[in-house]
C-alpha cells in the first residue's frame, strides 16, 4: 500500500460525524487499523487454534508417553520410547520406503502421460462437444476414492472382473491382481494412475496455456524441430506450472488411504500398505495411541518439508516473473 | 474458418477416444447398476442386457439411505458456506493489512492440508472422544470447515491480492465502512475465487471417508462411509447397490465439472495457478 494513502484514510475517518452514539464510537474502534485486522482474522484463528493448534500440541505430547486405548491404564510418560520403537520397527521403514516407491511410480506414470495427453489436446478448441469431452476426462478425479477402489475390485477380479474376462479372450490365464503379492501393488498403482493422470493433463494445459503465442508462431517461422520447441519455448514458460502440479501431486500421492481401504485394506499381506494406512491400523485397530502420534509425528515433519518445497518453487516463479 | 479436413477428423475421433477410455470405469459401473446381481457377475461380461431399475428402486426405498444422503448434503454445504466466508474475512486481512506472522501462517494453515488424513484426524479423535464431540453435526461441519479453511483463504487471497487498494480508498473516502467495502466493492470482483474455492471443497468434503468413519458415528456418516461400511450382505459383496449408490453419488460432482470447468484449474491448485484450459 502506498505511504501517503493511510494518512488520507485517517483523515476522513477523524472528521466529525453527523450523530456520535455509543454505537457509532463501538464501531468505529472495530475499524481501527489496529483492530480490523485481527477482528477479521479472529475466525480462522479460533479455527486454527481450536481444530489444529492443540490437536498438534496434543499430537507432540502424547508422542512422548505410553498409551493405549485397549489397556485401560493411564499414560505413562516414556521419554523417547515411542521414537526409538519406530526406529527399531523394520515394518514401518519398508511401509514408508513402499510409499515412496509408489509416490515416485505414481507421479512419474502420471507425469509423462499427463503431458502427453495434454499436449495431444492443446489444439482441441475445434472439438466438437470438448466440454463434454473434458468433463468425462475429469471425471476420474472428482470420483469418490472409496468408491473407486470398491468397484476396481469387481473390475480386477479373478473369475467375474471384465479386465480378466479381456486377459482370457487373449488367451492368456486369468491374473488375480489383487489377490497376488507380486501385481497388487502395480494394480493398486494403476487406480491411481487412472484417476489422476487428468490432473496432470489439465496441469500441462495450464501450463501450454501460458506460453506466448508470438514466440510460437516466430518458432514457426524459423523453422524450428518440435524438440526443439518444446525445450526452448514450452518448457521454459510452462515449466513453474509443471513443477508445481508435480508438488501437489506428489503430496497427494504420500496420502493415499481411501483408495486402498477398500480396495486391498493394505494386502494381501502387507504388499499395498502405505503409512498412511500403516499409521490408520495402529491408531483406530490396535488403538496404541502413543506409538501412533509419534508416527504422526514424523509425517507431520515430512510434509512440512514437502509444503516448504512448494513454497520454495512458488516464489521462486514470483522472483522470475518479476524480473522478466 | 478453413474447412475441417480428414486429418483434423482423425484427430478429433483420437481426443474423443482418450476421454473415453479414461470414463469407461465409470461408465461401466453405471452400466452396472442397470443390471441384476447375477449378470453384474455373469462371464463374460455383458454389453447387452434388458435394464432393470430395481436396484434404484431398492436404493430410494431403504432406510438409510436417504438419511445418509441428506448427510452428505449438510455437512458438505454447511462446511463449505462457513469455511468461504471466515476465510474470505481472513484472506481480505491477510491481504490489505499483513499482519505480522501473515506468511507464517499461511504457510502452517497449507502444510495441515498436505498431511495424510490418518496423521491429521489423530489428536482430533482423541479431543473429540474427550469432549464428546464425537458423531454431532456441529462437530464434523466445524471440523470439515476447518479442513476447508486452509486451501480458501489461499485462493481468496490471491484474488483479493489481484484488486488494487485503491478501491478500498475510493470507498473510505465517501464515507463507506469497512464492513460496506468488503462486501460491495470487494466481494463482486472476487466472485470466481469465491467459486473455485466452493466448488473444490464441495468436492473434497463430498467425497471423504476416513474423518467421517472415524469422528462421525451412526447418526452423521455420509455415503462413502455407507459404500464402505455396507459392501457385505450375505457373505457376499452387494454390487448391486454398490453400482446404483456411486451412480448417484457421483451425479453432483460431475455437473461441478460440467458447469464450472473454468474453475477446476484454480481450485485443484488453491490459487497458485490460474488460466484457461
Amino acid at each position: 500500500m502506498e505511504p501517503g494513502a493511510p494518512a488520507t484514510i485517517n483523515q476522513s475517518r477523524d472528521a466529525p460525524v453527523a450523530s456520535t452514539g455509543p454505537w457509532e464510537g463501538f464501531t468505529r474502534f472495530l475499524g481501527r487499523r489496529d483492530v480490523l485486522p485481527f477482528l477479521l482474522l479472529a475466525p480462522v484463528l479460533i479455527f486454527f487454534i481450536v481444530w489444529n493448534l492443540i490437536p498438534t500440541l496434543w499430537l507432540l505430547g502424547l508422542g512422548f508417553y505410553r498409551f493405549s486405548l485397549t489397556s485401560g491404564r493411564p499414560p505413562r510418560f516414556a521419554g523417547l520410547y515411542n521414537y526409538r520403537s519406530i526406529l527399531n520397527d523394520s515394518g514401518v521403514w519398508i511401509d514408508l520406503s513402499r510409499t515412496f516407491l509408489f509416490v515416485f511410480f505414481a507421479v512419474v506414470t502420471e507425469t509423462l502421460l499427463g503431458m502427453a495427453l495434454g499436449l495431444l489436446f492443446w489444439n482441441s478448441h475445434r472439438l466438437p462437444g470438448r466440454r463434454i469431452a473434458l468433463t468425462m476426462l475429469f471425471s476420474p478425479m472428482v470420483l469418490t476414492p472409496v468408491a473407486a477402489g470398491t468397484f476396481w475390485r469387481l473390475i480386477y477380479d479373478p473369475t467375474f472382473g471384465v479386465l480378466n474376462s479381456a486377459i482370457r479372450g487373449l488367451g492368456f490365464s486369468s491374473v488375480d491382481f489383487l489377490g497376488d503379492g507380486r501385481v497388487a501393488f502395480a494394480a493398486v498403482l494403476g487406480v491411481d494412475v487412472w484417476m489422476w493422470t487428468p490432473f496432470m493433463v489439465l496441469m500441462t494445459l495450464a501450463a501450454l496455456a501460458s506460453v506466448p503465442k508470438a514466440e510460437l508462431e516466430a518458432a514457426e517461422i524459423d523453422r524450428l524441430a518440435w524438440h526443439q520447441r518444446l525445450r526452448l519455448i514450452v518448457l521454459h514458460h510452462g515449466k513453474f506450472i509443471l513443477m508445481l502440479g508435480i508438488l501437489l501431486r506428489t503430496i497427494d500421492a504420500f496420502k493415499t488411504m481411501d483408495l486402498i481401504y477398500d480396495m486391498t485394506y493394505g494386502g494381501p499381506g502387507s504388499a499395498t500398505q502405505l503409512v498412511a494406512m500403516t499409521l490408520y491400523r495402529r491408531a483406530f485397530e490396535a488403538f496404541n495411541m502413543g506409538w501412533s502420534s509419534a508416527l504422526a509425528v514424523i509425517l507431520l515433519l515430512i510434509s512440512i518439508a514437502f509444503t516448504a518445497t512448494f513454497i520454495f518453487v512458488l516464489h521462486w516463479r514470483e522472483r522470475r516473473e518479476a524480473e522478466s | 474458418m478453413r474447412p475441417t479436413s480428414w486429418r483434423e477428423h482423425a484427430y478429433h475421433a483420437l481426443l474423443w477416444l482418450v476421454a473415453l477410455i479414461f470414463f469407461a470405469p465409470i461408465f461401466w459401473i453405471v452400466l452396472s447398476s442397470f443390471k441384476t446381481a447375477d449378470q453384474i457377475l455373469a462371464v463374460p461380461p455383458k454389453l447387452i442386457f434388458t435394464p432393470t431399475i430395481a436396484n434404484y428402486t431398492k436404493l430410494f426405498s431403504s432406510a438409510s439411505f436417504p438419511h445418509q444422503l441428506f448427510n452428505s448434503v449438510v455437512l458438505s454445504v454447511a462446511a463449505v458456506l462457513i469455511a468461504v466466508a471466515v476465510s474470505f474475512l481472513a484472506a481480505f486481512s491477510f491481504s490489505r493489512f499483513k499482519p505480522p506472522g501473515t506468511n507464517f501462517l499461511m504457510f502452517l494453515l497449507l502444510s495441515i492440508r498436505m498431511l495424510p488424513g490418518s496423521a491429521a484426524i489423530l489428536p482430533v479423535y482423541l479431543m473429540y472422544v474427550g469432549f464428546g464431540w464425537k458423531d454431532t453435526y456441529a462437530g464434523m461441519i466445524l471440523f470439515y470447515a476447518m479442513f476447508s479453511i486452509p486451501f480458501s483463504v489461499w485462493i481468496l487471497k490471491g484474488f483479493i491480492d489481484g484488486v488494487s487498494p485503491r478501491f478500498d480508498e475510493t470507498g473510505i473516502v465517501n464515507g463507506a465502512s469497512w464492513l460496506r467495502i468488503i462486501t460491495r466493492t470487494i466481494l463482486p470482483q472476487v466472485m470466481p475465487g469465491v467459486i473455485a474455492a466452493s466448488i473444490f471443497n464441495f468436492i473434497f468434503v463430498w467425497n471423504e471417508f476416513l474423518f467421517n468413519y472415524i469422528i462421525g458415528g451412526i447418526s452423521t456418516s455420509n455415503i462413502p462411509v455407507a459404500l464402505a461400511s455396507g459392501l457385505y450382505s450375505n457373505g457376499g459383496v452387494d454390487w448391486t447397490f454398490i453400482s446404483a449408490l456411486t451412480s448417484v453419488y457421483i451425479v453432483p460432482p460431475i455437473l461441478v465439472v460440467y458447469f464450472f470447468q473454468r474453475y477446476l484449474l484454480v481450485g485443484m491448485t488453491f490459487g497458485t495457478v490460474r488460466g484457461e484450459v
